[in-house]
């Protein structure tokens, strides 16, 4: 798809300035003009608004995809998530050595082995710390335990940084995340109105993983305009459900066989977009934005009311099929799959269940898999 | 009532009679030449785990309709179930008994085709396998009202857990255990202990009944008492020869798993402990030639235990002690009947598998010095995230520190088909063979 409107144009020129930039220049570049330190952020949930307000850069690290960046990837057997594996090889290869600590949140068996593998029998030495977010619906005993480690962890970063949690920089960083999903949520909303392809929207919703949020804001500010009063997009609407959108390449064949994605449910982008206005004060909104967030098994979420808000997004999205693209031995994920081919099965919408390698290329089988289900779609056949 | 009369007298007639029924066959059964093997006499206590084990199962097939039935995780504080008339199953125990009767293919082939991939836990498959065929070798398992999970030993659980609950439409309580890096924070202790509260008000309204807080407190006093007395049974073992293998303790685990928290357990426990205490006192060992002693890390290989036990006993290797049973016997120094529900939360936060690597390594390191191995095998369990991550180095440190010759034996708690025999028997051979 081209460039349709100088709006966009004009967004496409400075968004490639800024994504000239690497990772690495980034975080240096944060140190040097505001004295912030850096934190590599393993996945998928975790109060980046609490980071921000502590003036700390969250850098997430999923994987990285590709080969194993270092032989510590061997200390993990190869049954394991590979974003377990290279993010141990790529920690302990001193790939993430211009952070100053790693955060980890409690998200599956095998981050919650990494989080005392690295930094207890090698592989990490600064600073590390856990984010234990409760598992399960939001029962009293939930929300309290919530706001506990969210105060736990904040006493621990102020400690980390050198710097008070001022509410007023709480409330501020709030205000600043909430935006920041109003726009994503817009964005991945626009579906054929959105005068972007797959891949330019998804590398720059991923940039937020690690730039500082003002940033990403602006960048997400000027891509609004490339959000079009009718559909400018052909093809065919598809929800994506899954744990990240990698390989990227996955986007490039699906706008290639003549899809795109209308709907999104990736943990890493979708999922983590919190849609609904929280009230109160500071503390109670960052644990009403995390039961706010769309259900997710890595938070596990009733399976019911995941189908619910699939069914949901399909219908609000006009999708009209379900690609489910999981990480190999991602648990969380493959658990749900059974229940997401029933719950469309019953609605007669077309499912393809893809399982990647964290690579950086997509296989040609599953090309060739992709593209006949698009072509299926086109055709308006059933599955 | 009638239901109720049924489940009754499965438990006090039927039970029993079927018990009576197999000692009556095994009678009649013709009996060949002693064969040569290499383990020492069987225990006598088997006979009756098998009665009591048989009983459960018999008994659970009449239960839902008659009490409310949870099935419950193995980690699960099951004691405040008790005193509310549950009829307790656990789905990893029955998927354990189909491993051992070399069921799964065909079990986890349901679960594969209803979509469930094979890279997940087996035991999970197997009991979805078994939900959606109704295959079983128990001949039923009855239906739950209720689903009891405790996350203290893996994320899995609840996965599976909420696949269910989606599936039966039944209830699910949770008891969501953070894991202990380092030191429990204050605030894990009481989300833990609020659990268990909002726990029991769950249980009340679909048991129907009110918990009795002395009948808590009793129940919680069993459960410890069966903690304890499991521990005796593994120290036997600290003895040398040691009176049986830690494969026999696989078995003799089912009852601090299903039945803790009862009478039933605790007397069993009783008579294996003194016929274990009988046997060391006599020198007899669970290996008829125990020359070197073994240590066993993460869950059996539960339909290649004999294969393997064989092969180790022949050579004159015995495993004398295992992370897993170990882990029953710990829970039961933190339990307090004065304070059951507090020590209870206490006590299934800090299991060791929803503890860090470093407090692995010392439970490694000391269960190697108590039971006085030269050896270990680390299985490295396709089925088994939390055991298996880590195991690697543990290898590396168990071997560096305390000169122990470590072998990382790769394959799948339950299915078979993640498992070569030969090699294994090729990587056995090799690592008994280090030993000369």
């Amino acid at each position: 798809m081209g460039v349709t409107s100088w709006m966009y144009a004009v967004w496409w020129a400075r968004a490639a300035r800024g994504a000239t930039l690497t990772r690495i220049e980034h975080i240096q570049q944060q140190r040097d003009r505001h004295g912030r330190k850096a934190l590599a952020v393993l996945p998928v949930h975790h109060p980046k608004e609490l980071l921000t307000a502590l003036d700390l850069l969250a850098v997430e690290l999923w994987g990285p995809p590709g080969p194993p960046r270092g032989p510590d990837a061997g200390r993990i057997q190869a049954y394991v998530c590979p974003v377990v594996r290279n993010a141990l090889a790529f920690l302990a290869s001193g790939g993430a050595d211009a952070v100053d600590g790693v955060l980890f949140p409690h998200t599956c068996d095998s981050l919650q082995q990494l989080a005392t593998l690295a930094p207890d029998l090698g592989g990490w030495s600064k600073a590390s710390f856990t984010f234990q977010h409760p598992k399960g619906p939001p029962r009293p005993s939930a929300r309290a335990f919530l706001e506990a480690e969210l105060r736990s962890l904040a006493r621990e970063l102020e400690a980390f940084t050198g710097r008070r949690l001022e509410p007023a920089r709480l409330e501020a960083a709030l205000q600043l995340h909430e935006e920041i999903d109003r726009i994503r949520a817009a964005l991945l909303d626009a579906g054929p109105r959105l005068a972007m392809s797959d891949a330019e929207l998804y590398a720059l919703l991923r940039r937020g993983e690690w730039l500082w949020p003002a940033d990403h804001l602006d960048e997400l500010r000027a891509a609004r305009s490339a959000i079009q009063p009718g559909p400018v997009r052909e093809g065919v609407p598809v929800l994506v459900t899954g744990y990240v959108p990698e390989p990227a390449a996955l986007l490039d064949v699906l706008e290639r066989s003549g899809a795109y994605v209308a709907g999104d449910d990736y943990a890493a982008i979708g999922r983590r977009v919190v849609r609904a206005r929280c009230e109160g004060d500071a503390w109670k909104r960052l644990v009403e934005r995390y039961w706010s967030a769309p259900p997710c098994p890595t938070r596990s979420a009733d399976q019911d009311a995941r189908m619910s808000h699939l069914v949901e997004l399909l219908e609000r999205s006009g999708a009209r099929g379900v690609v489910v693209h999981g990480v190999k031995f991602c648990e969380p994920e493959l658990f749900d799959v059974p229940a997401i081919r029933a719950t469309f099965a019953a609605r007669g919408v077309p499912v393809l269940v893809l399982e990647t390698e964290l690579e950086r290329e997509l296989s040609g089988q599953t090309t060739t898999r992709l593209e006949a289900f698009v072509e299926m779609l086109s055709a308006g056949r059933a599955a | 009532m009638l239901r109720r009369m049924q489940y009754e007298a499965a438990g006090r007639i039927g039970a029993p009679f079927l018990a009576a029924l197999e000692a009556w066959q095994r009678r009649l059964r013709p009996r060949g030449a002693p064969r040569e093997s290499p383990f020492g006499p069987p225990l006598e206590a088997t006979r009756k785990l098998k009665e009591l084990m048989t009983a459960h199962y018999f008994q659970g097939r009449y239960a839902d309709g008659a009490v409310p039935v949870a099935w419950v995780t193995s980690g699960f504080p099951v004691e405040v179930l008790r005193p509310l008339g549950f009829h307790a199953v656990y789905p990893e125990n029955h998927a354990a008994l189909c491993g051992v009767r070399r069921i799964v293919p065909e079990l986890s082939d349901a679960a594969e085709a209803e979509g469930y991939a094979r890279d997940l836990c087996s035991y999970a498959r197997t009991d979805v396998g078994s939900l959606l065929t109704g295959s079983t070798p128990v001949g039923r398992l009855p239906r739950p009202d209720l689903l009891a999970c405790c996350t203290n030993i893996c994320q899995t659980v609840l996965y599976w857990y909420r696949a269910l609950a989606a599936k039966l439409g039944v209830p699910l309580v949770l008891v969501d255990t953070p894991y202990v890096y380092g030191e429990a924070k204050p605030h894990h202790r009481a989300y833990v202990r609020a659990q268990l509260e909002e726990l029991v008000a769950v249980a009340e309204r679909v048991s129907g009944r009110k918990i009795d807080p002395e009948e808590l407190a009793e129940a919680t006093r069993k459960a410890k008492e069966g903690s304890e007395l499991w521990g005796e049974c593994l120290a036997a073992a600290t003895s040398k020869p040691a009176p049986w293998t830690g494969f026999d303790g696989f078995f003799h685990i089912a009852p601090i798993v299903t039945l803790r928290g009862t009478d039933a357990c605790n007397a069993y426990y009783r008579l294996l402990r003194d016929e274990l205490c009988d046997r060391v006192r006599r020198g007899v060992g669970g290996i008829r030639r125990e020359e070197h002693r073994l240590l066993w890390d993460n869950l059996p290989i539960w339909f290649a235990v004999r294969e393997i036990s064989t092969t180790l006993a022949e050579r004159g290797f015995n495993f004398v002690c295992t992370s897993y049973t170990n882990a029953w016997a710990e829970a039961g120094s933190r339990v307090d009947p004065a304070d059951p529900l507090g020590s209870a939360g206490v006590a299934y936060t800090h299991v060791i598998l929803n503890q860090d690597l470093r407090h692995r390594l010392d439970t490694l390191r000391r269960l190697a010095r108590e039971y006085q191995v030269d050896g270990a095998v680390l299985h490295s369990d396709r089925s088994c995230k939390p055991y298996s991550v880590g195991q690697v180095d543990l290898k590396e440190r168990l071997a560096a520190e305390l000169g122990l010759r470590v072998l990382l034996l790769e394959a799948d708690h339950n299915d078979p088909r993640a498992w070569a025999s030969e090699q294994a028997d090729n990587r056995l051979t090799a690592f008994m063979e280090s030993f000369a």
